[in-house]
C-alpha cells in the first residue's frame, strides 16, 4: 500500500493524468481505512498539534486505528501548510488536516490564493470560548463597568490579546461593534501569544485582556485576574456569557478536521464515520474533560455550511477592523 | 589612506547595492496597506529604515569615490574554480532536495564541496558524504523524529 | 528560606533515585547533542518528545525535559567556538570571540571557560529559582512595553562594541539586519511587510537561518575562495584546559554574565540573546585590554556563555511560579504539564510542590552532570579541528542543511540560507562586520513592537517613556554609556588645562 502511494507521489504529473481512473480503485478501499496521514499546518507543540495528538491517542485507546503518520508544516496561521496539503494529498482518501478558525482569518487577511474552502470539510471537533478579563486591581467589576467606560471613551481601556486579526482581536471588534462603537477605535495591543499577554495583565500594563479560557484559567482561579464574561452561548466555568449580560456576541475558537480535495463522496463519508466513531468513544469524551474543550461536534455537510457562514462573518469583521478590504 | 583619490569600483558597486536595497525598502514600504486606527502605523519603522539605508548607501558611494576603504584582511578571490565547486554544490542541493530527497542531494553537495577544498578522491568523498547523510537521516528522521522529508532512498528504508 | 531548603532536600530525595538519574542523564545527553547542531533547538526536541508523556510519569518526563533544556544551552557554544556556527541564537555572541580563540589555537580554553561558566551560571541561576523566585518575578512583571523599549535602546548602544573598524560599514550591517527583521506579518496591524508575495516569508525569517548562513556558509565560501586560508590548519596549543590566567580573567565575567542573564531571562519578553549582548558590551568596556576583543578575548566567551545559561534558569522562574511561558521552550513544557492534567499556574507550587521541587533538584543534578560530561568532551571536540578541511566543510554544510530544511522542509528556507551565505561571503570579502546584522535582526523588531505597544497604551504620548521610573532609569544608563566617555574626556581636558 505504501509503495503505491509513494509511486503516485513521485509521479505527481502522472498522477493527475491517471487521476480519472483512480477513484474506482480507491473507493473499494474507502470502507477500510487502516492508517491515517495526519497533516498539521503548524509547528509541533501548538494547539493544532495538541488536537492531532489527542485524536491519535483517543483512536489508539479505543482501538479504532493504530497507524498514524504525522507531518508538520507550520507558518502564517496555517497558510504555508495549506497549499502543501492541497497539492501533496489531492485525492488521497486517508489524509486528514487539522485546521480551525485561525485559518479562516489568516486566509482572508493574507489574501492567500488558496483558502480553507479548497479542502473537504469533515468535522468540527472542539471549540473554545474566549474570556474577557481584567487585572485583579482593576476598577471594573462587571462587564457593564467595562462597556460603560468604553462608551465614554473608547481609548480608555487598552486590550491585550494575540496577534492583530486573530480570534482575540476579532472578539474585541465584535464587542465594539455591538456597543455601537467603531471597532477601529479600540486600543488593541497585540502580543505574541497568551503568555506575554498574561504577563502584561499581571503587571497592570494594560486595562483588559482576551484569550481562550484555558489560557487564563489558573490566573482567574488564583484571583490574579477577574473574568468578566465568556464569549460562549451560555454560562461557562461559572462565568456568565456576554450574551447573557446584554452584549450580543458569541464566538468560539473552533478546531476541526479536513480531508484532501478531490476525494469521492464515499471516501469522505468513510472519514466522517471514522471521526464520528472516535467522538462517541469513551477516550475522546475523557480528553474533552481533561483538556477543558467544548465538544461542539458538527459533521459533514452541516460543518460545510457552518464553515461558509463563518468565512463570510470573519471577512466582514476583519473589514470593520480595517484589516481586510 | 589612499592618496591617489581614484574611485574604487568594487566599493562603488557595494554603495550602489545598499542604495538599491534602500530603494527596494522604499518600494515595499509604499505597498504596506495603511491601517487607519493604529497610533503608530505599520509603515513608520520601515520608512525610518529606508532613510537609514539610503543615507548609508550614499556614505559608501562617497567613500568609494574617495578611494574606498582599507581592508583589515585580504579577501581577494584567488581560487575561482574552488569557489565554483562549492557554489555548484549548494545550488544543486537546493534544486534537488525536494525531488530526489535529502540523502542523495546532500551527498552530491558534500562531494562537490570537498572537491572545492582540494580533495581529489571523488569516490571516497562521495562514500563518506553518503554515509554521513544516511546516518544523519536515520538518526534524526527515524530515531529523534525530526522529519527530513522523503526521496528516492528515504522511501526504501 | 528554611522551608525552601527543606522542600529542596525532599526534591533531591526523589531526583536521586537511580531511575530519575538515568532520565536526567538521557536528557542532558540529548540536549547537548541537539544543542551542538545548528538550527535544532530544545523547544522542537521537547515538542517531538511530547508523546512520551503518555508513557512515563510526570516527574521523569520533566527531569528529561529540563535536562534537554539545560543541555542545549551547554551544547550550543561548542560549534560556535570550533567552526563559527552558532547552534542556538543565544550563542551567536560566543562565536565572535570564541572562534577567534580557536583560530589562535585556544579552542580548548574557550570550550572550558564556556563549560565552567555555564556550570557556574546554571548553578547560581538554579539557586535563584530556589530562593529568589518571588522578588525576581515581581521585578520582571514591572517591565511593560515602555520599559522594554528603553531596554532595547540600551541594547542598541551595545552595538558599538561590535561595529569593527568603521562605523559606516558596521552601521550598514546593522541596517541590513533591521531590514531582515521587518520581513513578515506585522503583529500590531496584521499586515504583511516586505514579503514580496512569498507565503513562506509571512512568519518572518528565522534568526538562526541568517546566523548559520552568515557565519557557517559565508565562512565556507570565504575559505574556498582563498588558497592561503585553505592551507591554514588550526592547531591546538597549550593543552585543552584553562591556564591560571584564564581562570583569573574568567571568573568575574561569569558572575556578571549571570547577573544579566537571570533577571532578563525571567522577564516575559527578555529572552536569552539580550543578556549576551549586554554582557559582551560590558566585558569589552571593563577589560584591561579592550583591543584584544575581536581577536579572541576570553572574557568575551566567559561572560556571554554564563549569561545565556543563567537566562535559561531565569525563564523557569515565571513558568514555575506563575505558569507563564516566556520562551517557546517553556510554552512547550507547559503543554506537557497540561497533558498530565496538571494546570500550571500561580498555584503550581502548592498543588504540585513535590513535582516542582524534584524538577528544581534535578536541575542542580543536571548541571553537575553537564560539567562532568562536557569537560572531558573538550578534548574530543577539539579533535574536530583535525578533520581534513574538505570533509569538515562538506560536513558543516550537510548539518546546516538538516538544521534548516529538516525543520521546515521548505526549499525557500534553504535558498535563503545560501543567499545569506553569499552575502556573508561578500561581507567578509569587503571587510564588513557580520555580527551587527544579527543584533539588528533581533533588536529591531522587538524595539518596534514594544514602542508601538507603549504608544497604543499611552494613546500616542511619548511621555510614557520618562514617566515610568524604570524606563527613565534605563534611558539614563543608555545616555551615560554613550555620552559618559565624552564628558569624562572633557573634564580631563579641563583639568589638564587648569594644571598647565
Amino acid at each position: 500500500m505504501t509503495t503505491r502511494r509513494d509511486l503516485l507521489k513521485i509521479g505527481t504529473v502522472g498522477a493527475a493524468a491517471i487521476g480519472l481512473g483512480l477513484p474506482a480503485l480507491t473507493s473499494a478501499q474507502a470502507q477500510a481505512i487502516t492508517s491515517l496521514d495526519v497533516f498539521v499546518p503548524a509547528a509541533p507543540g501548538g494547539g493544532w498539534d495538541g488536537t492531532a495528538r489527542a485524536i491519535e491517542a483517543a483512536m489508539r485507546a479505543d482501538g479504532i486505528l493504530s497507524e498514524f503518520k504525522f507531518e508538520h508544516v507550520g507558518g502564517a496561521g496555517g497558510m504555508v501548510g495549506l497549499p502543501r496539503f492541497i497539492n501533496g494529498k489531492k485525492g488521497q482518501a486517508n489524509a486528514i488536516m487539522i485546521g480551525g478558525m485561525v485559518m479562516v482569518g489568516a486566509g482572508i487577511a493574507n489574501k492567500s490564493p488558496v483558502t480553507i474552502a479548497d479542502v473537504t470539510p469533515i468535522a468540527r471537533l472542539t471549540g473554545e470560548a474566549l474570556v474577557i478579563v481584567v487585572p485583579a486591581a482593576s476598577p471594573y467589576k462587571t462587564i457593564g463597568d467595562l462597556t460603560n467606560a468604553l462608551k465614554a471613551n473608547p481609548k480608555a481601556v487598552s486590550w491585550a490579546g494575540g496577534s492583530a486579526g486573530g480570534s482575540d482581536h476579532i472578539l474585541v471588534g465584535m464587542v465594539a461593534k455591538s456597543l455601537g462603537l467603531d471597532p477601529r477605535s479600540m486600543a488593541y495591543v497585540a502580543f505574541a501569544g497568551g503568555g506575554p499577554a498574561q504577563a502584561a495583565l499581571l503587571g497592570n500594563q494594560v486595562g483588559a485582556g482576551v484569550s481562550g479560557y484555558g489560557e487564563f484559567e489558573e490566573q482567574i482561579k488564583a484571583g490574579k485576574l477577574r473574568a468578566l464574561a465568556m464569549s460562549s452561548e451560555g454560562t461557562q466555568n461559572g462565568v456568565k456569557s456576554l450574551k447573557e449580560q446584554g452584549v450580543n456576541v458569541v464566538l468560539y475558537n473552533w478546531r476541526g478536521v479536513f480531508a484532501a480535495p478531490g476525494i469521492t463522496t464515499a471516501q469522505r463519508d468513510a472519514l466522517v464515520a471514522l471521526i464520528e466513531k472516535m467522538v462517541n468513544g469513551p477516550a475522546w469524551k475523557k480528553t474533552l474533560e481533561t483538556r477543558n474543550w467544548d465538544g461542539i461536534f458538527l459533521a459533514g455537510d452541516k460543518f460545510g455550511e457552518f464553515l461558509k457562514k463563518d468565512i463570510g462573518e470573519t471577512a466582514a469583521i476583519l473589514k470593520d477592523l480595517g484589516l481586510a478590504s | 589612506m589612499n592618496t591617489t583619490k581614484r574611485s574604487n569600483i568594487p566599493h562603488f558597486c557595494i554603495g550602489l547595492g545598499v542604495l538599491a536595497l534602500g530603494a527596494v525598502a522604499a518600494w515595499q514600504t509604499s505597498i504596506i496597506p495603511q491601517v487607519l486606527y493604529a497610533t503608530v502605523g505599520p509603515s513608520v519603522f520601515p520608512s525610518m529604515i529606508t532613510v537609514f539605508l539610503l543615507m548609508l548607501g550614499t556614505g559608501l558611494v562617497v567613500a568609494a569615490q574617495r578611494g574606498g576603504w582599507a581592508h583589515d584582511q585580504d579577501g581577494t578571490i584567488t581560487e575561482m574554480g574552488s569557489l565554483g565547486f562549492v557554489v555548484a554544490g549548494l545550488v544543486l542541493n537546493a534544486a534537488l532536495i525536494d525531488k530526489i530527497g535529502f540523502i542523495i542531494a546532500s551527498t552530491i553537495m558534500f562531494t562537490l564541496v570537498a572537491r572545492g577544498f582540494g580533495s581529489e578522491k571523488w569516490w571516497r568523498d562521495a562514500l563518506i558524504g553518503f554515509f554521513l547523510a544516511f546516518g544523519s537521516y536515520v538518526g534524526f528522521d527515524r530515531v529523534l523524529g525530526y522529519k527530513i522529508g522523503t526521496g528516492l532512498i528515504e522511501s526504501l528504508i | 528560606m528554611v522551608e525552601s531548603f527543606n522542600l529542596l532536600m525532599m526534591g533531591f530525595a526523589t531526583a536521586l533515585t537511580p531511575m530519575n538519574l538515568l532520565w536526567a542523564l538521557a536528557g542532558v545527553t540529548v540536549g547537548t547533542a541537539i544543542g551542538v547542531l545548528p538550527g535544532l533547538g530544545p523547544g522542537l526536541t521537547i515538542a517531538l518528545l511530547l508523546p512520551i508523556t503518555y508513557k512515563v510519569d510526570p516527574t521523569s518526563a520533566f527531569i528529561l525535559f529540563a535536562g534537554i533544556y539545560y543541555g542545549a544551552m551547554y551544547g550550543g557554544s561548542t560549534t560556535s567556538i570550533l567552526i563559527n556556527t552558532p547552534g542556538e541564537s543565544a550563542t551567536i555572541v560566543t562565536a565572535m570571540e570564541g572562534h577567534k580563540m580557536a583560530k589562535k589555537g585556544r579552542a580548548g580554553a574557550a570550550l572550558a571557560t564556556a563549560a565552567v561558566g555555564s556550570f557556574v551560571a546554571g548553578t547560581i541561576g538554579t539557586l535563584g529559582i530556589t530562593f529568589l523566585a518571588k522578588p525576581v518575578v515581581d521585578l520582571a512583571l514591572k517591565f511593560g512595553p515602555a520599559e522594554y523599549f528603553s531596554l532595547m535602546i540600551l541594547c542598541f548602544v551595545t552595538v558599538s562594541a561590535v561595529l569593527g573598524s568603521s562605523a559606516l560599514r558596521g552601521l550598514t550591517a546593522l541596517a541590513l539586519g533591521l531590514f531582515f527583521g521587518l520581513i513578515g506579518v506585522d503583529l500590531q496591524s496584521g499586515q504583511a511587510r516586505f514579503t514580496f508575495g512569498v507565503l513562506e516569508l509571512l512568519d518572518g525569517i528565522n534568526v538562526l537561518i541568517v546566523a548559520v548562513g552568515l557565519f557557517a556558509v559565508g565562512e565556507t565560501l570565504h575559505l574556498a575562495a582563498q588558497k592561503k586560508h585553505k592551507e591554514e590548519v588550526l592547531e591546538v596549543k597549550g593543552g585543552v584546559g584553562m591556564t591560571r590566567d584564564d581562570w583569573k580573567r574568567s571568573w568575574k565575567p561569569w558572575l556578571r554574565g549571570t547577573a544579566f542573564g537571570f533577571p532578563i531571562g525571567a522577564m516575559p519578553a527578555g529572552g536569552a540573546e539580550i543578556p549576551t549582548f549586554l554582557s559582551y558590551y560590558t566585558e569589552k568596556k571593563l577589560a584591561k585590554n579592550p583591543e584584544e576583543f575581536g581577536h579572541g578575548a576570553i572574557e568575551g566567551v566567559a561572560g556571554p556563555e554564563a549569561a545565556n545559561n543563567a537566562s535559561a534558569a531565569g525563564v523557569l522562574v515565571p513558568m514555575l511560579t506563575l505558569g507563564l511561558p516566556t520562551s517557546a521552550t517553556a510554552a512547550i513544557m507547559l503543554s506537557a504539564f497540561q497533558s498530565y492534567g496538571i494546570n500550571p499556574g500561580p498555584q503550581l507550587l502548592t498543588t504540585q510542590g513535590q513535582l516542582v521541587w524534584t524538577l528544581i533538584a534535578s536541575l542542580f543534578i543536571g548541571n553537575v552532570m553537564l560539567l562532568v560530561l562536557n569537560l572531558p568532551l573538550v578534548g574530543l571536540w577539539v579533535k574536530i579541528l583535525k578533520i581534513p578541511q574538505p570533509l569538515l566543510y562538506g560536513g558543516i554544510l550537510v548539518f546546516a542543511t538538516i538544521g534548516t530544511y529538516g525543520i521546515s522542509r521548505s526549499v525557500v528556507d534553504l535558498v535563503l540560507l545560501y543567499v545569506v551565505g553569499g552575502l556573508g561571503f561578500l561581507m567578509r570579502r569587503f571587510d564588513f562586520p557580520t555580527s551587527p546584522v544579527i543584533i539588528g535582526m533581533i533588536l529591531g523588531p522587538m524595539a518596534e513592537q514594544e514602542f508601538r505597544r507603549a504608544m497604543t497604551i499611552s494613546d500616542g504620548s511619548l511621555l510614557i517613556f520618562i514617566q515610568k521610573p524604570l524606563s527613565l532609569a534605563l534611558l539614563l544608563i543608555a545616555a551615560t554609556a554613550v555620552l559618559g566617555p565624552h564628558i569624562w574626556r572633557l573634564v580631563q581636558r579641563k583639568r589638564m588645562i587648569r594644571t598647565n
